[in-house]
């Protein structure tokens, strides 16, 4: 077994001053390559799990290592998230002032120094998407399986080791979805990555490897 | 070839996409800069014609009460000056705006006959005013406004006048001015005996002396003469005297408003544009930018807006200044010169205009909470 890429000790994220408590200590580790799903009720708590995994947020109390780095700490958040994960999202969250192809190069002008040829590896990143022919157009254009591969395409744009899905297929139909899981296991299989999907539907939760229940803020045993 | 997103190229783009809002502020800062270039333009090109008007004329210092427009010194302390060593000349004015016909308004001078300043003036037609006489000359510009020749009857506050003649003045102030006889303008000032000013020419600075330390020299020696009068280098005069410290502070002040309300369109813009991408800055925090990147984004889409409407302001002011310089209302106290100085402090004024208005909103964009604003509609 592979050291853990990602460990979580006694994660508790609470709202509203405490009266909402979303996670209620949760312990988890989740090696390079796996293939994750976080399944759970709505309200379980499985997106405020992702959210503290991508580094999005901050616990209450507990910790999220990376590499056995402490988020927050000995690793800055802006810097896990530009380099070390990537983001899909359900609802795409492209910049509708950008076409396609500059999408895709967004990530990169957070990297410092920038990667001097953005144009094409977002280009490289969209041909592998099947999106070759889409690239002057702009988000609103799409439809919304190719959305969500311009979303994939940008996730994988500063080659991240972890790769961070939340219900990426919420919005799709089944032939989109099914597409869209494919893809995200072929990336995950070829690229050796880390996939953590936050999921309802059990079909994909069990198409990956190992997966977890949330209920109430907590691993199911 | 695939086309690279740049830094600025996302800030043009975020602009390029609200076309229409960009459109109505970039209209605001543009007015805003218009009126600042159009006012303090105008006021500087005043000043200009002053100092024009002195170098012309060879007047090396100006003598006066504490004040220039209420200034009222006795006529004979003419010949006071005249016998100090370090003058050469003195020459007694009067100094005023009149009101020559319902739409033409000008500069008005009361001179001696035989006094030195008639030396920068060409005379294009007719001749000289004679003394205790009522007649007057025109600048060539006022002319032309006033459609008058030589022979031509003008009636000044009442009073009947003859155009003796037309000169040509290398300053706005002097073309667009009449010109009459001291005694005619005491009388219809009923101020016998007094004058505005005296302007003075000094004899040659002595072999050894520097300009700077004569110049200080001879005004001492003046103001020790006429103890209560002033003795004002030419060059201080054209940028102090009351008129032109009226135009600066009148444009600085109309301008300053007119700044402010486009400071205040910039920042409604931003903070509305900062509202409406909420989202997009979460986006932008999701993926790794750091708060300094998203303020530096803002702050570049408002310095964008307030040079590109800085621009367009410069040549909206630009142009009004070449109007008001061929308005019979204004021409005799403006000329369409544009100094550089203006553009760049035109252009600097709009980008920190666009970087002020700017900040606030930039800031609060720049310190959303990545899951906060991702989850803003």
């Amino acid at each position: 077994m592979t050291e853990p890429i990602l460990q979580v000790h006694d994660l508790r994220k609470s709202y509203d001053e405490g009266r909402i408590e979303a996670l209620r200590g949760v312990d988890l580790a989740i090696h390079a390559g796996e293939f994750l799903a976080i399944s759970g009720p709505s309200g379980s708590g499985k997106s405020t799990l992702l959210q503290l995994l991508g580094g999005l947020d901050t616990p209450t109390s507990g910790e999220v290592r990376f590499r056995n780095d402490r988020l927050g700490s000995a690793i800055g958040l802006d810097e896990y998230r530009s380099k070390n994960v990537g983001f899909i999202f359900q609802s795409f969250h492209l910049m509708p002032t950008l076409r396609v192809l500059d999408n895709v190069q967004v990530p990169m002008l957070a990297m410092s120094p920038k990667p001097p040829k953005r144009a094409e590896r977002a280009l490289t990143l969209l041909r592998e998407m099947g999106l070759e022919h889409r690239l002057r157009q702009y988000p609103n254009e799409l439809s919304a399986g190719e959305r969500q591969r311009v979303a994939i395409a940008r996730a994988l744009a500063n080659e991240p080791e972890i790769l961070l899905a939340d219900e990426p297929t919420g919005n799709l139909d089944s032939a989109n979805s099914a597409r869209i899981m494919d893809i995200l296991t072929g990336i995950q299989k070829q690229r050796g990555m880390t996939l953590i999907v936050v999921t309802h539907e059990n079909e994909i939760a069990h198409a990956a490897a190992r997966q977890i229940r949330l209920r109430d803020g907590r691993i199911e045993a | 070839m695939a086309s690279q997103l740049s830094f600025t190229g996302f800030a043009w783009k975020n602009l390029w996409r609200r076309r229409l809002r960009t459109l109505l502020t970039l209209g605001g800062i543009a007015m805003a800069i218009g009126a600042f270039v159009g006012l303090v333009g105008f006021s500087r090109s005043f000043e200009h014609e002053w100092l024009r008007m002195y170098l012309s004329s060879g007047t090396d210092i100006a003598v006066v009460q504490q004040t220039f427009l209420n200034t009222s010194v006795n006529e004979s302390a003419g010949a006071t000056l005249k016998a100090l060593p370090t003058v050469a000349q003195a020459t007694p004015m009067i100094l005023n705006l009149m009101d020559l016909s319902p739409e033409v308004n000008a500069l008005a001078y009361g001179w001696k006959a035989d006094s030195y300043e008639f030396d920068s003036l060409t005379l294009t037609s007719g001749s000289r005013f004679r003394d205790g006489q009522p007649e007057v000359m025109l600048g060539d510009l006022l002319a032309e406004n006033m459609k008058k020749k030589p022979g031509d009857a003008l009636e000044i506050q009442g009073s009947n006048f003859t155009v003796a003649g037309i000169y040509h003045g290398g300053s706005a102030l002097e073309a667009g001015a009449v010109i009459m006889p001291l005694d005619q303008m005491q009388k219809l000032g009923s101020i016998e005996g007094k004058v505005t000013a005296f302007h003075v020419r000094l004899r040659p600075a002595p072999m050894g002396e520097a300009a700077d330390h004569y110049l200080a020299r001879a005004q001492a020696e003046i103001e020790a003469a006429l103890p209560g009068l002033r003795a004002v280098p030419a060059a201080e005069r054209a940028g102090n005297n009351q008129l032109v410290l009226l135009a600066h502070a009148a444009a600085w002040g109309t301008s300053g408003i007119a700044l402010l309300i486009g400071i205040l369109g910039i920042a409604n813009t931003m903070a509305m544009s900062v509202f409406e991408q909420t989202r997009e800055i979460g986006i932008l925090r999701a993926l790794g930018w750091k708060r300094w990147r998203i303020l530096a984004l803002i702050e570049l889409e408002a310095a964008v807006l307030g040079l590109i409407g800085g621009v367009i302001g410069i040549a909206v002011g630009w142009g009004s200044l070449r109007l008001l310089a061929t308005l019979p209302q204004t021409a005799s106290i403006v000329s369409a010169s544009f100094p550089l100085l203006l553009l760049a402090e035109a252009l600097g004024i709009a980008v920190l205009a666009g970087l002020v208005a700017g900040f606030i909103p930039a800031w609060r964009g720049a310190h959303l909470s990545p899951v906060e604003a991702l989850r803003h509609d």
